[in-house]
């Protein structure tokens, strides 16, 4: 697949609004730069503020623009994400495969995505940091594991000492495995990826823009069609208002005079 | 960042009804930093949407803490299937609306799931020439909201000539209300001398402005119906018709003809301004609560701030060291103290020492039905939208007496993704507040479901006391000053339309932070964000 628009042909384009969610420094916005920009920042200040971003993704038959939306450097006040995954038709909930507590907490979202999002929501699950890992994508580039700094994604340095396992080098502390069994009960995507070296990044956005069902994006937003139309004929689709088309007609025509 | 405390802030502002959230948006995107608080664990405010659930939870809160928000009195009805309950079923209900001695439907119309609903407190919608409009295009905000057409207005007239046709659906007691002079031509139940009254006082009114300067000085203040009646001759049975175009939520006698004429003349202006056929919107998924949630996300993505279920719990005011530079200190029910500059919140968010009450208070109610409701959604001109929404007016001698002030009903249809298929949600209100508003409620809903015939059915209600302010009753829309820094906003409208008032007071909030830093004439005007507009 291509990352950016390029293809020749002109194929039906829509957006998906992707809401990315995990705790702190599992590398959510590491995921998103190497995604987008193709590019990875070592020790990455956590992101201040709240970021959006957008980035097409093309399919064989169609176009996706992805509008993704990064809860950055808010998740302690947890108050964004309830406002982000609002209508969004997928979901990246991400983890730290060297933390444990960070897979626990993306069950959480899991749990909360399910019971509030948009019924047809495509989650997938992502354990980020594979570089720190013996089965890592690039071990060579496996940095130093003593080091409290080393996530590579950007870790402010958790405080809880997490004994990596430093003599193999391989930081993993959750298995593949256990994430996958948890994720094939649950219905969702599952990746290991590593965005510091790329590994898998852009196999996450390809597989979530594979698994949104052509339904929900007729409609452009929310979950497979539901409550878009009415009776039978009747399409929500084409009764939408178009705010860009305000010259498209004058006061004249409703004027009673 | 891991604590609130740890920067001052240029503003902080507590509550997240959609003045707050556009007034975040403007601050943020001029570089400020700003704090965006909501002591409640929703967005919205007095403006927020619900789902069941939620809407369970928050009639809980509401009747648990008294005197804590703009509400009072929340009842939640559910509609029991008669052979669920085999004993009587349970009078919860109370009106002839749930239970139908004969011909008690077959079909087993169900509530959706939890989700499936958005229930709005705030149902009002958008006139196409609202200041709202401009504000959300500038703003780029409308990329990100879908909006859908209110489509006609309906006058209840039990007496209706196809009172007796029962094909027609719930329009057989409802006429609808002529919009321009098309639709007057064609309208079969007013004489032909009436539409030459009519046309006259639509011609008037729609003249320029500056054409009008001879008549500035025609008396405005007196009655609308008398009004209409002395100036124009419209004949009886069209004024409340013509009210209904203005919204006024006091009757007749009560509404003055300078409330009225401006309001009647924004209906009409604002039809076909976005496509025929129609003036106002409404935004999916929960109306002003999308709004304002996306306003909060763009905010957000500008920089500010967010934390719910974080409120105000006290206010060290810098009025006695108005030159230090963070002369507001503010005790969070989280625990954390912060410093800003300023702070803005409605009187509800801010502690509450200095409580206005809201001057009026209303009867309102959310209804979901068992029918869509569909001959009130007819196209009436060609090239329209489907609409998706549509206004019911019962004026007060129709269901109680004349001095009675007319019932509103907004059916929405759930093309605003407010509701599953087949179902409707109607939201109610009048401006009577306690059992005798709600008994007019009721009595509309039943005369609506009872007109559309089985299996038109409450699934589920709720009812509440709303306290706010109506744009007729007199209250001016202003910040209120508790000190150089601290401003509350004026009370939530209860008005059935944006009103543009609220626009001006956020300006001028914000006008109040910046300065003279930033040019007042870019309010809310930005470029879209990298590869965030169209191709």
């Amino acid at each position: 697949m291509s990352e950016s628009a390029g293809a020749n042909a002109p194929k039906p384009s829509s957006s998906v609004k992707l809401v990315l969610l995990g705790e702190a420094a599992v590398g959510k916005s590491s995921l998103v730069l190497r995604f987008v920009n193709n590019d990875f920042q070592e020790n990455k200040e956590p992101t201040i503020g709240a970021a959006f971003l957008t980035q097409k993704c093309t399919l064989p038959t169609r176009t996706i623009k992805f509008e993704i939306w990064d809860t950055a450097g808010q998740e302690r006040f947890a108050s964004l994400a309830p406002m982000y995954y609002r209508n969004a038709q997928a979901a990246l909930v991400v983890y730290d495969v060297t933390k444990p507590s960070s897979l626990t907490k993306a069950k959480h979202w899991v749990a909360e995505l399910q019971r509030q999002a948009s019924p047809g929501i495509v989650i997938a699950l992502v354990g980020n940091k594979l570089d720190l890992t013996n089965d890592g994508g690039d071990a060579s580039a496996a940095p130093e594991p003593e080091n409290e700094s080393a996530g590579a994604d950007g870790d402010e340095a958790a405080e809880e000492g997490e004994g990596h396992d430093a003599s193999s080098g391989n930081a993993r502390k959750v298995s593949t495995r256990e994430a996958n069994t948890y994720a094939e009960e649950e219905s969702l995507l599952f990746f290991e990826t590593s965005a510091k070296t790329g590994t898998n990044v852009v196999d996450v956005f390809t597989a979530i823009a594979n698994a949104i069902p052509e339904s929900s994006l007729k409609t452009g937003r929310g979950a497979a069609g539901s409550g878009q139309t009415a009776l039978g004929a009747r399409s929500g689709d084409d009764s939408r208002v178009n705010l860009g088309e305000r010259n498209a007609a004058t006061a004249k025509e409703g004027c009673a005079c | 960042m891991e604590t609130l405390s740890e920067t001052p802030w240029d503003a902080i502002i507590a509550g997240t009804g959609l003045a707050q959230s556009l007034l975040a948006l403007a601050l943020s995107r001029s570089g400020k930093k700003v704090l965006h608080l909501d002591r409640n664990p929703y967005y919205g405010g007095s403006e927020a949407a619900f789902s069941l659930d939620e809407a369970q939870e928050w009639m809980n809160s509401v009747n648990q803490h008294p005197g804590q928000s703009p509400f009072e009195d929340v009842k939640i009805f559910t509609y029991q299937h008669p052979q669920d309950s085999p004993q009587s079923t349970p009078s919860q209900h109370g009106s002839e609306s749930s239970a139908r001695p004969e011909g008690t439907p077959d079909i087993r119309a169900k509530l959706a799931a939890s989700r499936a609903y958005t229930l709005s407190l705030s149902p009002y919608f958008l006139y196409t020439r609202s200041q709202l409009i401009s504000t959300l295009i500038s703003s780029k905000v409308y990329r990100q909201l879908e909006f859908m057409a209110v489509g006609s207005w309906w006058i209840h007239s039990p007496g209706h000539p196809n009172a007796a046709s029962s094909e027609l659906g719930a329009t057989r007691v409802f006429h609808r209300v002529p919009g321009n002079r098309e639709d007057i031509f064609a309208d079969t139940h007013i004489s032909m001398k009436s539409k030459r009254t009519l046309m006259r006082f639509l011609r008037h009114i729609s003249k320029p402005e500056e054409e009008d300067d001879v008549e500035t000085d025609e008396d405005l203040t007196m009655p609308f119906g008398e009004y209409l009646s002395s100036k124009f001759s419209v004949p009886q049975d069209l004024h409340d018709p013509l009210l209904s175009l203005s919204l006024s939520q006091l009757s007749q006698q009560d509404t003055t003809a300078n409330y009225a004429v401006p309001r009647i003349k924004r209906h009409l202006a604002s039809i076909g301004a976005f496509g025929p056929g129609f003036g106002g919107v409404v935004s999916k998924y929960g109306g002003a609560s999308e709004i304002l949630q996306v306003a909060c996300r763009a905010s957000a993505v500008g920089g500010g701030v967010y934390a719910l279920d974080t409120g105000i719990q006290s206010l060290v005011d810098g009025d006695a060291a108005a030159e230090a530079e963070y002369p507001v200190e503010a005790q969070l029910s989280n625990g954390e103290s912060v410093r800003s500059k300023f702070l803005f919140g409605s009187t509800w968010d801010l502690s509450a020492k200095e409580q206005m009450s809201p001057p009026t208070k209303v009867a309102r109610s959310i209804t979901i039905v068992s029918s869509s409701l569909a001959s009130l959604f007819p196209i009436t001109v060609e090239g329209a939208p489907l609409s998706a929404s549509t206004v019911l007016m019962f004026p007060g001698h129709s269901l109680s007496n004349p001095q009675s002030p007319p019932v509103y009903l907004q059916v929405h249809s759930s093309d605003t993704g407010d509701c599953p298929r087949e179902q409707s949600i109607i939201y109610g209100s009048v401006s009577l507040s306690g059992p005798e508003g709600h008994t007019l409620l009721e009595c509309a809903i039943d005369r609506l479901l009872r007109a559309e015939g089985p299996p038109a059915i409450v699934l589920w209600s709720m009812r509440y006391n709303q306290m706010g302010r109506l744009s007729n009753d007199g209250t001016p829309s202003t910040l209120h000053p508790h000190s150089p820094h601290v401003y509350s906003f004026p009370p939530s409208s209860l008005d059935l339309a944006f009103e543009d008032e609220t626009v001006d007071t956020v300006k001028k909030a914000w006008t109040r932070i910046v300065g003279d830093e930033v040019d007042h004439d870019d309010f809310m005007i930005f470029d879209d964000r990298d590869g965030a507009s169209d191709e």
